[in-house]
């Protein structure tokens, strides 16, 4: 899937900046009209930030939580809340 | 409401001079909502299995390991479809950080030409494009665009781990609160 684009539009990466605004958080709140790229591009880079933070902690609460579980009967947990749902 | 992977059916994207790029954009579209649902589910069980198999490989997981496990298994789930989730896959495993952060300084608008004026962006959108390309991996050089594409995928695709480690979580600690370990071995460790 190779981009043959010789010419990469303007238009297109304002599309394409919209989009990525309309992702993040404070634009789905707010609900605002088009900020400028570099303060989508500067909120994205936040927002990023902020998830892999919020993925680190989850990383660790887990790697607690396994530590002092029995493996086979947390994975038979989570196997059995997964055909729950 | 179905969301199919449909690949350039509407015959009205087609008509139009920009129709390979509609018809993309439209897949696209569809993509980015899968992170919100089927995809959702494979996510948890490949990461699930994949966090499980570090924990039996050591007595004492360390969340470093829980986190590369969990996006590893992001980037399978991701299917190959995206440069960051193959670029996750083709990391070592012992990720070692022995490329210092060179610093390239390019002159300052030295070469001004019929090439800049076509790709004519404020310093301030390189300087922060260039941040994100840090941020997104396998992302650094690429064009803004192709950049842009991957971040929107990337964040998506980031947002959903979140919501299944966090899933997975709620349901371990309240399996260990229940009380349902057999085994209760008191490892002291």
């Amino acid at each position: 899937m190779s981009s043959r684009r010789s010419r990469i539009s303007e238009e297109e990466i304002t599309e394409l900046i919209s989009k990525l605004q309309s992702l993040l958080p404070e634009t789905r709140r707010r609900g605002a009209s088009r900020a400028s790229a570099a303060k989508v591009l500067k909120e994205t880079c936040n927002y990023i930030k902020s998830l892999h933070r919020e993925v680190d902690d989850l990383s660790g609460r887990l790697s607690e939580l396994m530590a002092t579980m029995d493996v086979d009967s947390a994975q038979a947990e989570i196997v059995r809340s997964l055909f729950r749902s | 409401m179905a969301i199919s992977d449909a690949e350039g059916e509407s015959p009205a994207a087609a008509k139009e001079v920009g129709g390979e790029r509609k018809r993309k954009r439209l897949a696209e579209r569809s993509l980015l909502a899968k992170w919100k649902t089927e995809g959702e589910r494979k996510s948890y069980s490949s990461k699930l299995i994949e966090a499980l198999r570090v924990v039996r490989r050591s007595s004492c997981p360390a969340p470093r390991a829980v986190r590369v496990a969990a996006d590893r298994a992001l980037a399978v789930t991701a299917r190959g479809r995206s440069r960051w989730s193959r670029a996750i896959l083709s990391r070592r495993t012992l990720k070692l950080r022995s490329r210092a952060r060179v610093a390239r300084l390019k002159p300052p608008a030295a070469a001004a030409g019929p090439r800049a004026a076509e790709r004519r962006k404020p310093p301030a959108l390189e300087q922060k494009a260039r941040v994100l390309g840090r941020l997104v991996p396998g992302c650094r050089k690429l064009p803004l665009a192709t950049l842009l594409e991957e971040a929107t995928d990337y964040i998506a695709a980031l947002e959903m781990q979140v919501r299944a480690m966090s899933a997975v979580a709620e349901i371990l600690s309240a399996a260990a609160g229940g009380g349902r370990s057999s085994s209760v071995a008191a490892e002291p460790m």
